[in-house]
């Protein structure tokens, strides 16, 4: 059976590529043209509207590795990473375990609110985190000023060192809901009677959580910051809404830099979309090549423990 | 309270906190969490009913002079109500075709052995890792080649390859548990495979189809920058999320406007979601599972 | 673009609003007092509805009801759309490329009108104005200059507002100022270095914050930046391209003590706590409406904030000064620009345009004395008609005389290298602005990122004529007839206009 050449295995499934049609359509149009599209602009000196653009191979790329600013962007989509992602974490997977307890009146109440900002619009968000945090008569800064932790007005996104850690904020709050009901899914698979069953062995809640359920969802884990993670290099609106990447870059993320270039030139300046595709292909493989970096080191380790409980 | 006789550990603490104390603690706290968790959306609310001169005036969540002139504005001058037919047009639109075709796909990827499978997943894969934001001028290119540049139609295709292949896995990871007998049967019973996946494996994955109806709708509902650039030139068929910019002018920012039109453009996707959660959470719950 | 509402006008309006988009009048009956635009004969049937755009603002608030009675008259519909700049700059060019560009358009503001017309993507407006030289000799000296509107002597780019604006004044809270004692400060008078450095301090010290600007915006650093240098008696640009160049070295020059000395300035009030505490997260339309509810004593910015605060903010007693000179005898220096029309509003006809015809009668009309009082009417200060007769005749409050007053006073036209050589254009296109812009580099200063003043203005000197020297010369690769020798002028009176017959003696 295993011997039946290729044509006629394909010949056998053809329906099966029928199938594949509509979804296959889309995902080559708008995911892989743009993707080769980019590639090949990456090659161009091009600003994206002109009539002229011209081939310079892998100039840009070069251009790029002694950019400052695109390592510090780089740095900062990392940075933004590790803050958003173990925080959204945890929080979720609290708030998830807390609000599984189908006795907990309200829960259902309660889960809607913690999602709800995951469904307000990037626009919407924007405008009101302007409006409350600003620094004139906001009432996030009236609040720390009546209650005496500061003096003088805070300015949360305009300020370079608290502007990366406000957007941080900004980005769990609105995401933590996502990251939650993620859980939430995990914990379904935990049985009933394993609850039933540690109670009546007189297991305290606090001890059937560490001892029973995390370990049980802990390979949900790897999913859900791996999700968790992308979505954190993808926060882009969120930062060109409020604060478009300033002041003076210190909020500038990879996304932003890459818009920044392919569009939104400072004065004098023209766009240059064949670099900034560049850009784009450079962070892309590089998030690519330290995933895989993790993904092996977690498997050698894993292979290293049991190695070593074999031993 | 059997919990006490059996048990044998109890302590001083474990009489007082009883179970019902524990929960009601715990309710309080979590409503107390909650109502801070949610303050910027109700502030924005609040905002959108108050006048401009006072949104900056640090006067509470109740309006010194509550007015609906904001409304007025969003709907006479911007023009809200039409951004949100359009809007609703899209979305809709975007969630039925994505829906449809990355259930297709999730089928044949999660189930079906099909030479180069692999290939296509690991293909699938590499591309969330590419960031987006730039890929705006080719999907214009495409869609302008093919005359959809400035249309409706247009946007509501582009706006389904954002999201299709997180859909696509989400479906595949359902359908690889799906076990083989229920299609076995109807394949014996002489379905073909186009009824087989319509009539009895799509229904079994409702929770993923709700899921994905969910996240795309939020996508489609809150995308920005694509609807910008379609609908440049045609004012009439922008949808809300650029809608609410036309209150950001370079001159000038009505913000009571625009938290007049962002509240306009919240409520259905909120009315949405609470419909659906139920379904959406278990839906997660299997897709993740896979 | 939306205006602040009374309360009686949004009533008429939602009972007048019955049409998909209601471009409705506005409340004031004045703005247009045309009772008719004068329209061509022999108008085709229009080709689906007439859409404009340009950066909005004040201009925009006119254009729009304008355009409104126009479509009326001439019996066609009428789109205005307003961006502002930044989305204007990303989403002209895509809609060029998709076919879904406005009939007329004004370019992004770093786009050179001769970029536009190598690309195709506007056409003449001389088909289209009926007995278009007659109409032309009507406009003031300077208006049609070769490189700039006009290519080939063909004109392009049809002109109707004048750049001789004060773009950045200090604009201040008139209570305030009176109770700190500075009441002598006006249009006349204006600050200097010292005076506002302390007035600012002693608003701060009274409650309020001194200084306020628009901080989020890179641009709002460098432009404030260069006024003051320019009033310490720096001989530079101020926009785009121009901006810190010394026409009369031809080079970059942000390092001259001039520009030292209002950065200095600037991080002075810094360091004196003067300066509103959350300046880096307001756009330039946030601080302005700051100052009407007293978040800010004084706000360095442009004429526009007139006629706004005067409809947003009736009671708001403010005055309008000079930008601040060092010391007395620099009172006279003046601000530069580079030509007498104002060049970012000039408006293009798209070569796709539907109904290119309809655009040229309500361009001509603009451009005739009753176009442009009408227009003086609404524009006033901020985006002042290109007419100069006709601003006695327009209805001014005492604010936007004083600016326009200080504009005809203060402001100077300079040397401009596109005008003196076409090929200057390439290498425009060719310029890659090294990513730190001037803007970017005060912000920085100011936040503290960067420290060293001299040391980061020449930095950023010897970063922008390199990007210049390497433009170029990539530019005479693809066959331009340019050298830096085309950015020196000898010739130049600072004090005065550069004009035609300058031009003529190089």
């Amino acid at each position: 059976m295993k011997n039946r050449n290729i044509a006629s295995r394909i010949w056998e499934a053809r329906i099966d590529y029928l199938f594949l049609i509509p979804g296959g359509i889309i995902f080559s149009a708008f995911i892989i043209f743009p993707l080769v599209a980019s590639f090949y602009y990456s090659t161009l000196n091009w600003s994206g509207f002109s009539e002229l653009s011209e081939f310079v191979g892998l100039e840009n790329y070069r251009e790029l590795l002694q950019d400052e600013f695109f390592y510090g962007a780089f740095k900062r989509s990392f940075i933004f990473m590790l803050i958003t992602v173990p925080v959204q974490m945890m929080l979720g997977l609290v708030l998830a375990i807390i609000l599984n307890n189908k006795f907990l009146k309200l829960s259902t109440l309660f889960r809607a609110m913690i999602f709800l900002p995951v469904v307000a619009p990037i626009a919407v968000i924007s405008i009101v985190m302007a409006l409350l945090l600003s620094p004139f008569n906001g009432p996030i800064n009236g609040l720390f000023q009546s209650l005496g932790v500061v003096s003088g007005a805070i300015d949360f996104l305009g300020s370079p060192q608290l502007v990366l850690w406000s957007l941080a904020g900004i980005f769990i709050w609105k995401w933590t809901g996502l990251t939650m009901v993620y859980w939430l899914a995990a914990l379904q698979t935990v049985p009933d009677e394993l609850y039933e069953a540690a109670r009546l062995d007189g297991v305290k809640t606090w001890q059937q959580i560490i001892y029973m359920v995390i370990p049980i969802v802990a390979p949900f884990a790897i999913v859900i910051s791996l999700i968790s993670a992308i979505h954190a290099l993808n926060v882009f609106p969120l930062v060109q809404a409020t604060t478009e990447g300033g002041p003076y870059f210190s909020s500038e993320v990879m996304e932003v830099y890459i818009f920044r270039t392919a569009f939104a030139p400072s004065s004098g300046q023209f766009p240059r979309l064949g670099y900034a595709s560049a850009a784009g292909v450079l962070f892309g493989v590089a998030v690519m090549g330290l995933t895989l970096l993790q993904v092996m080191a977690a498997r050698s380790t894993r292979k290293r423990r049991q190695e070593a409980e074999l031993a | 309270m059997p919990d006490l006789v059996t048990s044998s550990n109890f302590t001083m603490w474990d009489l007082f906190f009883t179970q019902k104390r524990k929960r009601l603690i715990t309710s309080i706290l979590l409503a107390a969490f909650c109502a801070v968790w949610v303050y910027p959306l109700i502030w924005m609310v609040s905002g959108s009913f108050k006048p401009n001169s006072e949104l900056f005036q640090g006067t509470g969540l109740i309006p010194d002079s509550p007015t609906f002139s904001n409304y007025g504005r969003a709907c006479a001058e911007a023009n809200m109500q039409r951004y949100f037919v359009n809007t609703l047009f899209v979305t809709i639109g975007s969630v039925v075709i994505t829906t449809f075709s990355s259930a297709l796909l999730g089928y044949v990827l999660g189930r079906r052995p099909l030479p180069g499978k692999i290939a296509i997943f690991g293909l699938m894969v590499f591309t969330l890792f590419i960031p987006q934001g730039y890929t705006i001028i080719p999907i214009i290119q495409l869609l302008t080649m093919f005359g959809l540049g400035q249309s409706l139609w247009g946007l509501m295709i582009a706006t389904c390859g954002g999201s299709i292949v997180v859909f696509t896995l989400l479906f595949a990871g359902y359908f690889t548990q799906v076990p083989k007998e229920l299609e076995e049967a109807s394949r014996m019973d002489g379905v073909g495979p186009f009824k087989t996946f319509w009539y009895v494996m799509l229904p079994l994955a409702r929770p993923v189809v709700v899921t994905v109806v969910v996240l795309q709708s939020l996508q489609a509902w809150n995308d920005f920058l694509l609807p910008l650039v379609v609908t440049l030139a045609n004012p009439k068929m922008r949808t809300l999320s650029v809608g609410i910019y036309s209150f950001k002018g370079e001159h000038y920012i009505d913000w009571g406007g625009m938290t007049a039109a962002s509240t306009i453009a919240i409520v259905p996707i909120i009315i949405l979601f609470l419909i659906l959660q139920r379904f959406f959470i278990d839906g997660l719950a299997g897709a993740v599972k896979g | 673009m939306l205006e602040p509402f009374k309360g009686l006008v949004s009533r008429r309006k939602f009972l007048k609003s019955s049409t998909a988009f209601s471009v409705a009048t506005f409340a004031s009956p004045s703005i247009i007092n045309a009772a008719n635009f004068m329209l061509p004969t022999g108008l085709p049937a229009p080709n689906g509805p007439l859409s404009w755009l340009d950066s909005g603002g004040r201009k925009g608030k006119f254009h729009k009801a304008a355009l409104a009675d126009y479509g009326k008259e001439a019996g066609i519909e009428v789109i205005y759309d307003g961006l502002p700049w930044s989305e204007l700059g990303k989403v002209l060019p895509l809609g060029i490329r998709n076919g879904s560009a406005p009939d007329t358009f004004c370019l992004p503001n770093n786009m050179e009108g001769a970029v536009a017309v190598n690309e195709n993507w506007v056409q003449p407006i001389e088909d289209y104005i009926q007995n278009f030289q007659e109409w032309k000799a009507g406009f003031p000296e300077g208006s049609f200059i070769e490189g700039i509107n006009v290519f080939d002597g063909v004109t392009y780019g049809c002109p109707y507002g004048g750049q001789r604006r004060y773009d950045d004044a200090v604009l201040f809270n008139q209570n305030l100022m009176n109770e700190i004692g500075y009441n002598h400060i006006g249009a006349t008078r204006g600050f200097t270095y010292d005076e506002m450095r302390d007035a600012a301090a002693k608003m701060t010290k009274a409650g309020t914050p001194g200084i306020i600007i628009g901080g989020k915006a890179a641009w709002r650093w460098s432009t404030a930046a260069t006024h003051l240098a320019q009033r310490s008696g720096a001989t530079v640009g101020t926009w785009g391209l121009w901006q810190g160049m010394n026409f009369e070295k031809g080079e970059y020059d942000y390092a001259s003590d001039h520009y030292v000395e209002a950065v200095e300035l600037l991080l002075a009030m810094r360091d004196d706590g003067s300066f509103f505490p959350g300046v880096n997260s307001l756009i330039p339309p946030q601080a302005r409406e700051f100052m009407t509810q007293g978040a800010a004593g004084m706000i360095i910015q442009g004429p526009w904030n007139v006629p706004i605060w005067q409809d947003a903010a009736p009671n708001f007693n403010f005055g309008v000064s000079p930008v601040a000179a060092p010391n007395e005898s620099a009172f006279g220096n003046p601000l530069y620009n580079p030509s007498l029309m104002q060049t970012g509003n000039l408006m293009y006809i798209n070569r796709q345009a539907k109904n290119p015809e309809y655009v040229g009668g309500y361009l001509r009309w603009l451009g005739t004395l009753e176009g442009q009082v009408a227009y003086a009417n609404v524009g006033t200060c901020a985006d002042p008609a290109l007419f100069p007769q006709v601003l006695e005749q327009a209805k001014l409050t005492k604010p936007e005389r004083e600016m326009i007053e200080m504009g005809g006073r203060l402001v100077r036209i300079h040397p401009n290298p596109s005008v003196r050589n076409s090929d200057v254009a390439k290498v425009a296109v060719a310029f890659k602005q090294p990513t730190l812009s001037s803007g970017h580099a005060i912000q920085g200063l100011f936040t503290g990122q960067l420290s060293g003043i001299r040391d980061t203005l020449q930095g950023l000197t010897d970063a922008r004529n390199k990007a210049l020297d390497d433009a170029i010369a990539k530019a005479k690769t693809d066959g331009a007839k340019v050298d830096r020798a085309d950015f020196v002028f000898s010739n130049w009176n600072p004090s005065e206009d550069y004009g035609p017959s300058q031009y003529a003696e190089l």
